[in-house]
């Protein structure tokens, strides 16, 4: 009787725990993932439909097939802009890692002190990106009024041309972005070092290792997966980044900071050619998606 | 009883309906033809709320038209201005179009193009077609003017790009406003670097003006090939234009520092005192007079760009705003008397009055305002209009998004490097393709 009311009830469905489960497991997961559809999934399908297309100005003229494709890689600016991304890119990463990575052991280190520390980290990462370029645009203005011309007249020493030198212009962009984005990754590599026994290091002293063993030994393997989050955020962050460059330098001067995101504004935005537009898109994407399985299979693919 | 009432009342109900049928045009006309009501979306760059005397003569034209007709109500929508004619006509694709939109001049062709703008032959009122149209400046009224049909109205026919000085800093150099050739331009805007002031300040980074074109119109109208609406960028008239550039830096006029300078960079600088003379919207002038930090505020003045060869001196009047009807209004009647009342001959006066622009209505000419020295600015800016050098961008231009970005970048190689400029030109016009 009890076998023939379980397979009953089983047939029925209602019984069975792990199924339960599923469904409810389901109903709480599909609206999440109905809105990734319609607000990711299906905008990324129809911008593919759309790099195939001829469109200008939201008019179009049909199916051109891979046409928009060929024509940026035939044209050496999307060489030249994708170069661009990439220095920005690593030369972000390469400032912003280890100054996140400095700003979350001190954070540690100083307790209460951190946090406050923290919060005045987080000022810039909470303003809009094209404020904090209008705002370091006055700041680095070469002439009277601008801030640091300002002060650097001070010393008697003439005004610097930042961002008007194409020779410096990418450079001081890096820094910016980086200004408003490192607190971002202090904040991830503080959590991560939060996770990390302090009997480890306790243990590692006793052994006689050094601040700096300890660091490569035992912090840089367990923060590894922190660390993870922190490279793959913020290299689509910097991959991506227009907002900084409209505001301070509008790609130039003579291209020098046209990334290929900035291409991508300028295209579609400007241009209006807005089939190339979603081509260049889907490039980054693609390259962004490449950088992102290096990192996995960098810094966690060995894991079990 | 019951059914007889019923069958009368039934009678009665087709007949008032058969009597409203027959009317129905003629109610159309009489009431809705005459009457704006209800409400109407615009669509400018500016804000209804703003503080710039233009804006304050908008709230102010707006003001009197929903007092002139109860029952009425313009709600601005103020748009980034680079996104008007791009928002638009995404709009209109998705029938959320306002009813009113400000553009360019330079993007009528493309908006014609998506069936973007109504026919105004066929809105505005006979008395309006009649007395206010002849009454424009003719050569703004007639690029709007596409096959026949009329898509938009101009709006402060000024001459667009126009040189601001300081009547204070060319008085150094013993002149009352700059010479009107590039030769001795040249000459005087090098005397004028004093110090940290530069001599001349001219926008490198625009996506919608580019100072090589403003230059170049020094030549005439037949820089633009009126077949193909292109300029000739390797062309001896473009090498001269960019032997100015680089004469103007060499002789440190120009400054090399301001590759990434956009138009509102070099007015704001120019305000703060750091150049003499600069490339400017001449509808900004009472804007920029107001904000002068640098020097005394009456000491601006406006000019003609210089011109070569003994021409007379280059006023091209665009970019500039027209107006124009969405076909998609659903409030057709009240769209179009607002449109007229933005170029009553009362706006008109308004708008030199209040904001220093050339009215819309050459008859407004003829006010005693304009005999006054508070209409100096206007009575100058008609005076350029008036002008034998002044011309308009042809109606089709191509590559009307892409010229002003590209020549932007060829100045700024002009300012900035070594480059010969024959190699600069060329990479530029094989970036259009042309």
């Amino acid at each position: 009787m009890n076998v023939a009311t379980t397979r009953q009830r089983n047939a029925a469905g209602s019984a069975d725990p792990a199924a339960a489960t599923r469904r409810t497991g389901l109903a709480l997961v599909v609206p999440a993932l109905a809105v990734v559809v319609a607000v990711n999934v299906l905008p990324a399908f129809f911008g593919f439909y759309s790099s195939l297309r001829a469109i200008f100005f939201f008019g179009d003229d049909g199916f051109v097939g891979l046409r928009n494709y060929a024509q940026l890689f035939a044209d050496p600016s999307t060489w030249q802009a994708i170069r661009r991304s990439l220095v920005f890119t690593f030369g972000s990463l390469a400032l912003a890692v280890p100054l996140a990575m400095l700003a979350a052991i001190g954070i540690r280190k100083l307790g209460a002190w951190g946090r406050v520390l923290l919060t005045v980290l987080l000022i810039p990462w909470a303003m809009s990106p094209i404020v904090v370029a209008l705002l370091w645009k006055w700041i680095l203005l070469p002439s009277p009024g601008g801030l640091l011309a300002s002060i650097l007249a001070v010393f008697g020493i003439p005004p610097i041309n930042l961002m008007s030198n194409p020779d410096y212009a990418m450079p001081t962009v890096i820094a910016v972005g980086v200004w408003r984005t490192f607190a971002f990754a202090a904040i991830i590599l503080t959590a991560g070092l939060g996770q990390i026994p302090a009997d480890l290091y306790r243990a590692a002293s006793v052994d006689g290792l050094t601040a700096l063993e300890r660091f490569r030994r035992i912090t840089m393997p367990l923060i590894a997966p922190s660390l993870l989050i922190v490279l793959s955020v913020l290299t689509i962050s910097y991959f991506n980044e227009v907002q900084i460059i409209i505001g301070l330098t509008s790609g130039g001067p003579i291209h020098s900071t046209t990334t290929l995101g900035y291409l991508l504004f300028e295209v579609g935005f400007v241009e209006l050619n807005q089939g190339r537009g979603n081509a260049i898109a889907i490039v980054m994407f693609l390259i962004n998606l490449l950088l992102i399985v290096g990192y996995v299979r960098l810094l966690g693919g060995g894991r079990k | 009883m019951t059914e007889f009432k019923m069958d009368l009342t039934r009678r009665r109900v087709l007949a008032c309906a058969a009597g409203f049928g027959l009317a129905a045009p003629f109610i159309n006309k009489a009431a809705l033809g005459q009457t704006p009501s209800g409400q109407i979306r615009v669509w400018t760059f500016m804000s209804a709320s703003g503080t710039s005397p233009r804006e304050r003569v908008l709230r102010a034209i707006i003001d009197e038209f929903q007092a002139k007709h109860p029952g009425t109500t313009v709600v601005v929508e103020s748009q980034p201005f680079q996104e008007l004619e791009t928002r638009y006509v995404a709009a209109i694709a998705q029938r959320r179009a306002p009813d009113l939109i400000w553009l360019r001049d330079t993007f009528l062709s493309l908006v014609v193009d998506r069936n973007a703008l109504a026919d105004l032959n066929e809105a505005l009122t006979p008395e309006f077609r009649r007395d206010a149209l002849p009454d424009m400046f003719d050569v703004f009224a007639q690029k709007s003017v596409f096959a026949g049909k009329r898509i938009s109205l101009p709006l402060w026919p000024t001459p667009a790009q126009i040189i601001f000085y300081r009547k204070d800093a060319l008085r150094e150099v013993g002149l009352t406003a700059p010479p009107l050739d590039w030769a001795r331009f040249t000459d005087v805007a090098a005397n004028l670097t004093k110090g940290p002031r530069f001599g001349f300040g001219l926008p490198t980074s625009d996506n919608s003006v580019s100072a090589f074109i403003n230059i170049m119109s020094g030549f005439g109208p037949q820089i633009f090939d009126p077949a193909t609406g292109r300029m000739d960028l390797t062309g001896a008239q473009a090498l001269e234009t960019a032997e100015v550039v680089r004469q103007l830096v060499a002789r440190k006029a120009v400054s090399n520092t301001l590759l990434n300078a956009m138009g509102d960079d070099i007015q704001d600088q120019f305000a703060a005192g750091r150049f003499a003379m600069a490339q400017a919207f001449s509808a900004r002038f009472q804007q920029y007079q107001q904000i002068a930090s640098g020097y005394d505020g009456r000491e601006l003045a406006v000019s003609a760009w210089p011109s070569f060869g003994g021409r007379p001196p280059a006023v091209l009047l665009g970019p500039y705003w027209t107006v124009g009807l969405s076909p998609q209004t659903q409030n057709k009647v009240t769209a179009v008397a607002f449109l007229e009342a933005l170029y009553s001959r009362e706006a008109s006066l308004r708008w030199a009055k209040d904001a220093g622009l050339v009215p819309d209505r050459r008859s407004v000419l003829s006010d005693p305002f304009f005999s006054q020295p508070a209409a100096e600015v206007a009575n100058e800016y008609q005076k350029l209009l008036a002008g034998q050098g002044a011309f308009v961008f042809p109606q089709r231009i191509p590559d009307i998004t892409r010229i002003f970005t590209v020549l932007n970048t060829a100045l700024q190689k002009l300012i900035g490097t070594d480059a010969p400029s024959r190699t600069i030109l060329t990479e530029a016009k094989a970036t259009l393709g042309w």
